[in-house]
């Protein structure tokens, strides 16, 4: 009987590799020691691997990987939430075709994958990210008890816990650290039986052990990208059998170095890609399909001593070593393996359209013809041999045994170079669509000009106004930005350079006409303030980004030693809400709001007040609310989204059954009031601590940029512009959404993703709930709150003119923001498809492009909300053009 | 401090503008060459100098480069300002008794005049000490010459607000903000408001008005102008452009803040040098078809 064990864990490689492979000593490192001891132990068959992932490394394409030996494609991670079965020929599967019992217990993306192979299953909830043990308390349960078990042949246990407190706390923190010893005790425990079990005629006589990662995580815990500490992970495997060779090492990339006991340890290198077959070839199962992986050597070593010696050997050849042997079943194998990829890669180029080019594959099948005619004489001269009982030499086994290793290996690079497919042509047309649009938002908004400019204008204006040329000048500069990589990668600086550059163009202009000197300097003030944010942000992007060099946070070091500056953290937010609900309050008590206005606004200043109450029970300095509310911590945060709710609903209701009647300019801007504080208390409660000091900050900025647009407007009534409105306002207006997403600790990346926000009001996890609660933590303060305030821009301008005329200069300020951005995203298209092959495209150019066109595409729709919910059932004319 | 340039600022804007212009004469073409060439050759000079004698450049010592720099064309401009002043007055205010020797006499009195008033801090680093002198003297030894001795004070906190506006303008533009940036961004700053805000203090004092020409309305008239107007953005939208390579991944030592900036900023200057250069000799050869 051979029974396999895998126990699998998301961890880094320094988690169990000796922390004297590195350059300094971590709290986190040597803290599995046991598997440290085990493979130092003069005589033991364990061996630790260092085993390198394909990016992108999230957990679903890392087991898809690992069981199909393929390569992972992109968009499978968009699929990474709620794992479609895996269709491809698998390891797993190849286990129960062969009527092998395999038994799963831990993360349930397994169950997902896999979901009528296993014999028995105990399968936990993986993506509640803040639950640490639920899944290993489960897996512990389960797992000693199994062992002593006879009515499997494959356990897979797959641990979460170090997943979960990386993406909570990061790596470098205490749960991380008791995680790790937790593990520790799991492993001696099941080491112990295992080893109790293993003497002749026991259960485990055969047993080979498998303690794997299955992708690494960056110090701040997460994982998803190609950097080399995301996809570092280990492996530690042994046999439970005595080791009966010591292969030779010249088949290993061995690095040794000596523990911190002195003992010499050797680790060896293993690609991920290659452990299905290698695990087949152990087991010995067919080789799945996909797979382009090659067996490994060293790690097929191991194996061996429980393996097929006894098949192997003939009782008249005592004399033909172990080691011969096992090397001509390892080429065996190898010639198996050959056979295998190159049908697959046959069977591939025939199939796809874009595959291998015809240079490729002929070179490819070259090394495999020159592999296999090697194969076949030397199969002859074996069987010669193995008549006469006389060695074939070692040297030309170790020849064959080369051939077929660099077949194996050119075909694993030229598929990793290669295995993307690009369909040019969709990436024309879709790049023709936005071309297209681009030029319908142009005459759009010429045509609304027209319209606009027919009745207000005089004649003889040469009408390009120096606004217009900044506006355009810095919107064409930000754009070209995104053909370089280390532009996006320090977007938001570049954003906030930007912004501050029409900053002083503003304040040169307000110096000219001597006005409203003040909110220009209060606007540059502001944006000298976004720049600190978007750099503490960046400082946070660049400790798990391979790309950024780190820059000292000196900010962070000075003020995190000052006790004063907890209180100050933890105090200012609630202040600057409340200072939100006063001005809210002014507000309506100012202006002529309606009853039902009132209401929801009323509404909104009681969700901020709840919003305090929250943090303040929340908070540490109380430390004696917190006793209390630990139960009832899930209930303001819902009661704060279900006002929201309502209040959206209501003012729905409000749009579709009442008729507007007072003058147009103030029900605009009661309308986006109304509509700004619904949405506010729902982006600030996710946002966090953070959230009130953006919010003050955007109504700043926001009216520093409104009131500069109108600079001019009363100076010359009637404006001999092109455009009705001020396009530099509106492109300011579009910086400042770039700023501020930068700012609340956005980037464009999966990891820049605040995973802890979805799980705000609520503990477990529920797909749609989360995502949409993540959607508006990403977009809220960048993409929803500005485009739902543009009316701002317009209503807050001085000439009182005509309902028609406002509209028409409100779906303006529309149209321009929808240029900007589609502008931004056109140029963004085309520079992923310049670098397609670039070797940072999945790092780097491809969640740039995700994050663009999902922030377009939320542009987009939201203006169309916007306008319908502005412009009313009067106003049906307007053009409304969205892609 | 007997330079009327305040009173006739006053005066001015009691007249028409076109009035004061009109009597103002330009600076013939054959001394505006000299002043352009003495500024371009200074700057050149000055990054000659710091590599060959001191053997050290922007990218190795940036702050210590940019001071060598900006003190070059300070003393330099100590001496030639004056003359801007004499040229100033002597075409355009009514023989303004503000001598050459007494106006270079009053430059190198703000040396000490700094000095002693930062005698009081007597905490920080040796350079930043004088760095910080520098900065309090060099506003102050300008601003004494457009207002009357009773202003000093007054005059000296708006020089040095002036002088502090690069500064700022570079933060906020994202310009890194740390200890081991201070003295670079101070000698930085230095260096700009030699190329911008000096050169108009010198010729227009405390003249709020022609500032505002100048810099908010960019309408130079004159020849004097054109010299001050042109180098002055140049140097601006030279640093401005000058701040783009610092993102890229080229891993260069000129990358760092603020050596790629100060290049755009010298190099935009000497642009401007040459462009301002053929404005005032467009505007003679203007002026003398006008006058026929």
């Amino acid at each position: 009987m051979l029974i396999d064990l895998f126990v699998f864990f998301p961890f880094r490689f320094d988690f169990v590799a000796p922390s004297t492979f590195f350059e300094e000593s971590k709290p986190w490192m040597d803290k599995l020691r046991v598997l440290q001891k085990l493979a130092t132990e003069p005589g033991s068959s364990a061996r630790i691997f260092k085993a390198i992932a394909d990016p992108p490394t999230t957990s679903l394409q890392r087991l898809k990987g690992l069981t199909t030996g393929g390569l992972p494609t992109f968009v499978d991670v968009g699929n990474s939430f709620g794992a479609p079965a895996i269709v491809e020929d698998n390891f797993i599967h190849q286990l129960v075709q062969n009527r092998k019992q395999v038994v799963m217990m831990g993360d349930d993306t397994w169950t997902q994958l896999f979901p009528n192979h296993f014999s028995k299953s105990y399968p936990y909830p993986s993506f509640n990210v803040k639950d640490l043990h639920t899944v290993d308390n489960g897996c512990t349960d389960h797992l000693i008890p199994t062992l002593y078990e006879e009515d499997w042949d494959v356990l897979i246990a797959h641990f979460l816990g170090v997943d979960h407190a990386g993406h909570i706390f990061g790596v470098d923190s205490g749960q991380m650290v008791e995680k790790l010893e937790q593990y520790n005790g799991i492993l001696e425990k099941v080491i112990e039986v295992l080893e109790s079990q293993s003497g002749p005629g026991g259960i485990h006589d055969n047993t080979f052990l498998l303690v794997m990662g299955d992708h690494g995580q960056t110090l701040n815990g997460d994982h998803g990208g190609g950097s080399p500490e995301e996809v570092e992970t280990s492996i530690f495997a042994m046999s439970f059998k005595e080791p009966s060779l010591s292969i030779s090492s010249q088949f290993d990339t061995l690095s040794c170095k000596n523990d911190l006991d002195g003992k010499k340890l050797c680790i060896n290198s293993i690609q991920q890609l290659d452990f299905a077959v290698t695990l087949s070839a152990l087991l010995g199962i067919p080789f799945p399909f996909g797979s382009i992986g090659h067996v490994d050597a060293a790690l097929y070593a191991l194996g061996a001593g429980t393996l097929d010696l006894e098949g192997t050997k003939r009782e008249n050849c005592q004399n033909r070593s172990i080691l011969e042997q096992w090397m001509q079943s390892y080429a065996n194998v190898l010639c198996i393996n050959s056979w295998q990829v190159k049908r697959y890669i046959d069977v591939y180029s025939a199939s796809s359209l874009i595959g291998f080019s015809y240079e490729d594959l002929m070179q490819i099948a070259e090394v495999y013809a020159q592999a296999e005619e090697s194969w076949s004489n030397g199969t002859k001269t074996l069987l010669l041999s193995k008549n006469e009982c006389s060695n074939p030499s070692l040297s030309a086994l170790k020849a064959q045994i080369d051939l077929f290793v660099h077949f194996l290996t050119s075909v694993a690079d030229l598929a990793r170079s290669k295995w993307t497919e690009f369909n040019l042509r969709m990436m024309g047309i879709g790049f023709s669509i936005m071309l297209v649009s681009l030029l319908v938002h142009f005459l759009a908004i010429k045509r609304v000009a027209k319209q606009y400019g027919a009745s207000f204008t005089m004649p003889g204006d040469s009408g390009i106004s120096f606004g217009l040329i900044i506006a355009c000048f810095v919107v064409v500069i930000r754009a070209s930005s995104f053909l370089s990589n280390s532009y996006i990668l320090e977007e938001g600086k570049v954003a906030s350079f930007l912004l501050a550059t029409t900053g002083i163009v503003k304040l040169r202009h307000s110096i000219s006409r001597k006005k409203m000197l003040l909110e220009a300097v209060v606007f540059l003030l502001l944006i000298s303030f976004c720049r600190f944010g978007i750099e503490i942000g960046l400082s946070k992007q660049a400790v798990t980004s391979q790309f950024l060099k780190a820059y000292p946070s000196w900010m962070i070091s000075i003020f995190s030693q000052l006790p004063a500056w907890m209180y100050l953290t933890e105090v200012l937010p609630m202040l600057v809400l409340i200072l939100l609900a006063y001005l809210l309050y002014k507000t309506i008590s100012s202006s002529c709001f309606e009853g039902i206005w009132k209401c929801v606004i009323l509404g909104t200043i009681l969700s901020y007040m709840l919003m305090a109450v929250h943090w303040a029970l929340e908070s540490k300095l109380w430390s004696l609310a917190l006793v209390s509310y630990g139960i009832g911590r899930n209930y303001i945060p819902r009661v704060i989204y279900a006002i929201g709710f309502g209040q959206l609903l209501l003012l729905g209701l409000v749009q579709l059954f009442n008729k507007d009647k007072c003058d147009c300019k103030n029900n605009l801007v009661m309308k986006t009031v109304g509509l700004l504080s619904a949405w506010s208390s729902i982006v600030i409660l996710l946002s966090g601590n953070q959230g009130p000091l953006v919010a003050l900050a955007s109504i700043v900025g926001g009216y520093c940029i409104t009131r500069l647009g109108n600079i001019d407007q009363d100076a010359k009534e009637g404006v001999g512009d092109v455009l009705a409105v001020d396009p530099l306002a509106v492109t300011q207006w579009n910086l400042l959404a770039v700023c501020l997403f930068f700012c609340t600790g956005h980037w464009c990346a999966f990891d820049g993703l605040r995973y802890g926000a979805a799980f705000i009001g609520f503990d477990e996890f529920v797909l749609i709930r989360q995502a949409i609660l993540l959607a508006i933590d990403t977009f809220g303060f960048s993409h929803i709150l500005p485009i739902f305030a543009l009316p701002f821009l317009v209503a807050r301008q001085y000439i009182q003119s005509q309902r028609k005329f406002i509209l028409m200069r409100l779906s303006q300020v529309f149209m321009i923001y929808g240029l900007v951005t589609t502008v931004t995203v056109t140029v963004t298209m085309l520079c992923v498809t310049i670098h397609r092959r670039h070797l940072m495209v999945w790092g780097l150019f491809a969640p740039k492009f995700v994050f663009d066109v999902v922030g377009l595409i939320l542009t987009d729709a939201l203006i169309c909300l916007a306008s319908f919910f502005c412009f009313g059932q009067v106003e049906d004319d307007v053009p409304q053009i969205r892609k | 401090m007997k330079t009327n340039i305040a009173t006739s600022s006053v005066k001015s804007s009691a007249e028409p503008e076109t009035k004061l212009h009109v009597s103002a004469h330009s600076i013939s073409v054959l001394e505006a060459l000299v002043f352009h060439l003495i500024f371009g050759l200074v700057l050149g000079l000055a990054v000659l100098l710091a590599h060959k004698f001191y053997s050290i450049n922007l990218v190795s010592h940036p702050s210590l480069t940019l001071r060598l720099i900006w003190f070059f064309l300070r003393v330099f401009q100590v001496i030639e300002c004056p003359i801007v002043i004499l040229l100033y007055s002597r075409y355009r205010k009514n023989r303004e008794e503000c001598s050459y020797l007494k106006a270079v006499g009053r430059g190198l009195l703000g040396l000490p005049v700094g000095r002693a008033l930062n005698r009081g801090q007597t905490h920080g680093s040796n350079a930043e000490n004088y760095v910080i002198q520098t900065v309090a003297c060099l506003p102050f030894c300008y601003g004494m010459r457009g207002s009357k001795n009773t202003h000093v004070s007054k005059s000296f906190l708006e020089k040095l607000q002036r002088a502090l506006v690069n500064a700022l303008g570079a933060v906020a533009l994202g310009a890194p903000v740390g200890t081991q940036y201070f003295s670079k961004t101070v000698n930085w700053s230095l260096m700009m408001s030699l190329f911008t805000i000096v050169p108009a203090a010198a010729v227009f004092g405390s003249s709020w008005k022609d500032w505002l020409r100048i810099f908010a309305h960019t309408k130079p008239m004159e020849s004097v102008d054109f010299m001050i107007c042109l180098p002055a953005h140049g140097a601006i939208i030279g640093a401005w452009f000058g701040a783009w390579p610092m993102p890229l991944d080229w891993e260069r030592p000129w990358q760092e803040w603020p050596t790629c900036v100060s290049y755009g900023a010298m190099a935009g200057y000497l642009l401007a040098l040459v462009a301002s250069f053929s404005f005032v000799q467009a505007h003679a050869r203007f002026q003398h078809v006008k006058r026929d």
